[in-house]
């Protein structure tokens, strides 16, 4: 049996040991992400192969259970955190991470996007990004809605389903989607709805799975880019996405460099991996979603078969962080009234 | 004087039943305070302009509605349900029956609301039968009736497996005399089973009040829109969404003050007996009762059938779905399942054994306190977290123990720790009856027999408690099988456990092999119940051999 | 000599102006001593405080002329025998006999055999592997007492031992206790059939409380 006294003195040489092996040791670099990028079948295990292969690193997953869940934590931990990159945040959550000041610029020259919109931003790096949309089963309606307009003044028959903004990203969405087209009107508009929404989903997941399909109701806010899985993986061609003449609101991806990393340079090499083929080719069926490159043959075949929104709906970043409360309040009040 | 022949008892020192108890109870008390105190410090809004909205008074409003109504359809189903289960003693399938009502509290609320929406749904079984039949489905599940319906499902069984307990504790000798003085059915009621429900039902309401009071994914998935919105909702949006610290705080004050309310007057008035089953009483002779025969006999039938297809259908209709998944590719050994598995359970028996020991410890404490504050603090502190939201404790946990302790090591120990907590409520009330089961007279004779310490632990407590505390075993292991939100709140390497693996499968798409988790996740449950329902029947001899 | 002097006690939730008990007693060694009076005059609750299950609030419990006040139950030297409730009734017969002589049942081979002979003289033989709750309410007495008998304590306060049993339980308990006394044990008894009384006491005491 060590005594204390010999422990104590045995400590230092353990101490500079474990020196030692962490001063040999490959660097790590801790990336906080959500569970749809690091799980098994999505872009994370594949793309961690893809950069360790060159970055002599180590690529490490911290999956919180969403982008707002990712931002969270960044503000727990403030600079104390192991983070030294966040992947998963998107243009809604931007600006609040922006304020916090926890983030560097990438200093990067991006390379030739492939986005509906112009992007410049010396902090995020967009890595992904779709529309929004009404997903259906053709099997239950043939004729959906055409537009917002049309879907808010169909007939309360037609049931969907939604996600709570509250508690949602896509919930989100549909919420900026109607103010950005019916402007004031929005929570009129709401309540025209509200006799169709059959229930609103505390996540994606839970009207996806447990509702969707269940077969409950035959319409559900999801992504432009849905149906591009069900064709391309499950060989279905049973659930399409309905274009909307207004226009699609649009989300980015987007990832940056945390700022009191001490692996920033490794930081900003995965940055200028993340926007290169190696990187975005697992994307389209992985992640579900339009790749922030043009890959150009490697996009699958189904992505052909999307629709194409005639316009990218999008508020400007600053205007969701100062507005973002009141609009939800709004929504609130118009559907509890 | 007289000698005594041997040496005290090991561990036969008051301070040794006091102690353990008293320090988990103080630790429960000061992380729950100190985790609603660190969100409190980190104020930056309006408290005051808050509490005045009219959207939390509605929160409130609705909250309170709904689980008040859930408490009301809850018991008022399960009366008739026990009373019925208690008339007939013994039929094929009733132990398993039971063992399905002590389930329906453990299964995740995300597989059983899939569940619940595949038979009662719009497309459900039930829907096709009554389409079949030239019938519509007479509701609308979204909605109140959503709420109800699930909160039936998850509570009705629980609180008709305690009467059923409790009702079989009256002497058969009573049942003997009221049988020959053939009183019906009303008068049974009157004279035997109300006055043996009654000082059970306070608690009783208490437990399914708090249940359904901070239910969550339940209320919002079935509940239609935002007019369903509970408390504990608007915690998990103030913190998940708005960075809102000090009303996720406040809010968890409210809910803290109206169960924890509802629990002091419990207590108070003493009414918090043994609540869970103890597995112990569910068999047995009776005598026969004169409202057990004719056509009640065949109502009685027909309400336990009945009974037992609503609970049932929705675990078979998961089954029905993941089954074939499963089938097709347990096989495969390289599978994430069992990764996941082997990680889930390497959080969730810790968590169930630690759970088993912080109540063992915490009964042993107010066992020895005598009335007063600290025994009613050590006893309220095992029910906080039930009231306060496993978000709020994580959360406030992280803002106490984060700086720089490096959380990532830690994680999977804190979310054992948490879920074990979580389980806390559900393990008392299994043991707490148990735990006292010696009483009076013979309480005497054990002191005088100086059988204190390890030796009455050994001799009197432990073989009473073996059979219950497999099944607090069960519970506390279970619930923790289940858990998604807190260790989805502490993040995770990328391994993910049953439930972390079911969310990522439905995130991405991947319905077949999320059927197929959900499945095997409820039959993992179901295997850990039956398991350890039949570690605890094994006949127990006490140990001694002699000649 | 088992000395009472002016033993006080007052049940505490008890109304004001409720009774409380001044007792006094006197037991020689080897006597069996009957309490007897009206019911509710105290003659459980003064076995109750010699066996040191309440406290008193003054006066003065002696045995060979020291005190046994500051004792708890399980130092002092006395068994009980209550009316029922005795045994654990998830225990084996001879497991609750054990009891007795070791509170962790940490018995030797010897003391084994002198329970299995303790048992014969019960004629409950055949019941040592018995669980304790599968015998009837007489047999349960008889092991009760047994189990008494087997303990080294020189006190034995009997409370109500041997109501509601049958003729036969009943001689079988009294031949017992009447051995036990000849024997050398202190015997307190509380029993409301003369039967008992006439059978086992030397003496029957009935000034032994007094209002306080």
């Amino acid at each position: 049996m060590m005594n204390v006294r010999q422990m104590l003195r045995t400590a230092p040489i353990l101490l500079g040991l474990l020196a030692v092996h962490q001063a040999y040791a490959e660097p790590v670099l801790t990336v906080y992400t959500h569970p749809s990028f690091a799980a098994e079948w999505g872009p994370g295990p594949a793309i961690k192969e893809a950069f360790e292969e060159r970055c002599n690193c180590q690529l490490r997953f911290t999956v919180l259970d969403s982008g707002g869940a990712i931002l969270q934590r960044l503000r727990l931990e403030g600079a104390g955190t192991s983070a030294d990159l966040v992947l998963g945040l998107d243009t809604s959550t931007m600006e609040t991470a922006r304020a916090t000041g926890l983030l560097a610029q990438h200093e990067l020259s991006l390379p030739e996007l492939s986005l509906p919109v112009d992007w410049q931003d010396p902090v995020f790096v967009p890595y992904d990004w779709g529309y929004f949309a009404f997903v259906y089963d053709t099997e239950q309606i043939d004729n959906p809605p055409e537009s917002l307009e049309a879907l808010v003044n169909a007939p309360d028959d037609l049931k969907i389903i939604i996600q709570d903004p509250r508690t949602s990203t896509p919930g989100l969405g549909l919420l900026l989607w109607m103010k950005h087209v019916f402007g004031d009107q929005a929570d009129e508009r709401w309540q025209q709805l509200q006799g169709k929404i059959l229930t609103t989903t505390q996540s994606w997941s839970d009207g996806y799975f447990s509702l969707f399909m269940n077969g409950e109701a035959p319409m559900i806010l999801s992504y432009s880019t849905s149906p591009a899985y069900h064709m391309a993986v499950d060989k279905t061609d049973r659930y399409q996405a309905a274009p909307f003449e207004e226009g699609h609101y649009l989300q980015v991806e987007v990832a940056a460099v945390v700022n009191s990393s001490d692996q920033k340079a490794l930081a900003r090499a995965f940055l200028d991996f993340m926007l290169t083929p190696n990187f975005q080719r697992h994307i389209p069926l992985k992640n579900v979603m339009y790749p922030a490159i043009d890959l150009g043959d490697e996009l699958p075949d189904v992505f052909d078969r999307l629709i194409e929104p005639s316009r990218a709906l999008m508020f400007p970043p600053e205007a969701l962080r100062d507005h973002r409360q009141d609009w939800v309040n709004e929504w609130l009040d118009a559907m509890t009234r | 004087m007289h000698a005594a022949t041997h040496n005290s008892p090991p561990l036969a020192h008051r301070n040794w039943q006091l102690a353990p108890g008293l320090v988990f109870s103080g630790l429960i008390l000061l992380l729950t305070g100190g985790g609603l105190l660190a969100l409190f410090l980190r104020a930056d809004s309006d408290l005051a302009a808050l509490w005045q909205s009219a959207y939390l008074q509605g929160v409130i409003r609705f909250t309170v509605w709904q689980a008040t109504l859930s408490v009301l359809g809850s018991l008022l189903i399960a009366i008739p349900v026990a009373r019925a289960l208690v008339r007939h003693p013994s039929f094929p399938g009733r132990s398993g029956l039971l063992r399905l009502m002590e389930m329906s509290l453990v299964m995740p609320s995300i597989v059983a609301v899939s569940g619940l929406v595949a038979v009662y749904g719009r497309n459900g079984w039930l829907a096709e039968l009554l389409q079949w039949a030239g019938a519509e489905l007479p509701w609308n599940l979204y909605g109140l009736t959503g709420i109800l319906l699930a909160h039936i499902f998850f509570n009705a069984p629980l609180a008709a497996r305690i009467m059923v307990q409790t009702l079989e504790r009256v002497p058969a000798n009573q049942r003997r005399v009221a049988s020959q003085l053939g009183l019906g059915s009303w008068q049974l009621w009157r004279v035997l089973d109300w006055p043996a429900l009654r000082p059970v039902l306070p608690g009783l309401a208490a437990l399914v009040f708090s249940l359904c009071f901070t239910s969550f994914a339940i209320v919002v998935t079935l509940g239609g829109g935002p007019g369903a919105t509970t408390i504990e909702v608007a915690i998990y949006q103030a913190l998940r969404f708005e960075f809102d610290f000090n009303r996720a705080a406040l809010l968890a004050c409210v809910q803290l003050l109206i169960c924890g309310g509802l629990w002091w007057l419990v207590f108070r008035q003493n009414r918090h007996q043994a609540m869970l089953p103890d597995q112990s009483l569910s068999v047995g002779a009776h005598a026969r009762r004169p409202d057990s025969t004719g056509w009640r006999r065949s109502a009685d039938q027909a309400l336990i059938g009945l009974f037992a297809l609503f609970l049932a259908l929705p675990v078979l209709a998961i089954a029905w779905r993941g089954i074939p998944w499963l089938a097709g590719e347990l096989v495969d050994s390289e599978l994430a399942l069992w990764g996941a598995t082997l990680r889930s359970l390497a959080i969730a028996l810790p968590a169930g054994m630690l759970a088993v020991v912080l109540t063992l410890a915490l009964l042993a404490a107010t066992n020895a306190l005598k009335p007063g504050l600290p025994r009613s603090l050590a006893s309220v502190s095992g029910y906080l977290p039930l009231i306060v939201p496993p978000i709020v404790l994580g959360t406030g946990l992280f803002l106490l123990i984060q700086p720089r302790l490096g959380i990532q090591d830690y994680g999977l120990a804190v979310v054992a720790l948490i879920n074990s907590l979580m389980a806390l409520p559900f393990t008392l009330q299994v043991l707490r009856g148990p735990f006292q089961a010696n009483s009076g007279s013979t309480l005497r004779i054990a002191d005088q027999l100086d059988i204190r310490g390890w030796y009455r632990w050994r001799w009197l407590q432990w073989p009473r408690l073996k059979r219950p505390v497999t099944l607090a075993l069960g519970y506390g292991t279970t619930l923790s099988l289940g858990d998604f939100g807190v260790i989805a709140l502490f993040g995770s390497p990328a391994q993910p456990t049953l439930p972390m693996l079911l969310h990522q499968q439905l995130g991405s798409y991947q319905i077949a092999p999320a059927t197929g988790t959900a499945c095997w996740l409820l039959g993992l449950i179901t295997a850990i119940f039956v398991l350890l329902s039949r570690l605890g029947r094994t006949p127990g001899t006490s140990g001694v051999n002699h000649a | 000599m088992l000395e009472i002097n002016d033993l006080l006690f007052r049940y505490p939730a008890q109304a004001a102006g409720s009774k409380g008990w001044r007792f006094n007693l006197n037991v020689q060694e080897g006597e069996c001593v009957a309490l007897s009076g009206p019911s509710g005059c105290g003659k459980s609750t003064l076995l109750n405080l010699i066996a040191g299950f309440l406290t008193p609030s003054g006066g003065a419990i002696r045995w060979q002329g020291q005190s046994l006040s500051a004792l708890p139950p399980w130092r002092r030297p006395v068994t009980t025998v209550f009316q029922e409730q005795n045994l654990f009734d998830h225990l084996t017969v001879a497991e609750n006999m054990g009891l007795g002589l070791h509170p962790g049942l940490r018995l030797s081979q010897q003391q084994w055999s002198r329970i299995d002979t303790m048992l014969d003289a019960v004629s409950l033989g055949d019941f040592g592997k018995r669980r304790a709750d599968n015998l009837s309410g007489g047999q349960r007495q008889r092991v009760a007492v047994a189990r008494a008998l087997l303990r080294p304590q020189p006190i034995l306060l009997l409370d109500e031992p041997m109501t509601g049993l049958d003729d036969d339980n009943r001689h079988t308990l009294q031949a017992l206790l009447l051995r036990a006394r000849d024997q050398g044990k202190t015997l307190v008894l509380v029993s409301h059939d003369v039967r008992d009384r006439e059978v086992l006491a030397n003496r029957e005491v009935t000034d032994f409380y007094h209002p306080w």
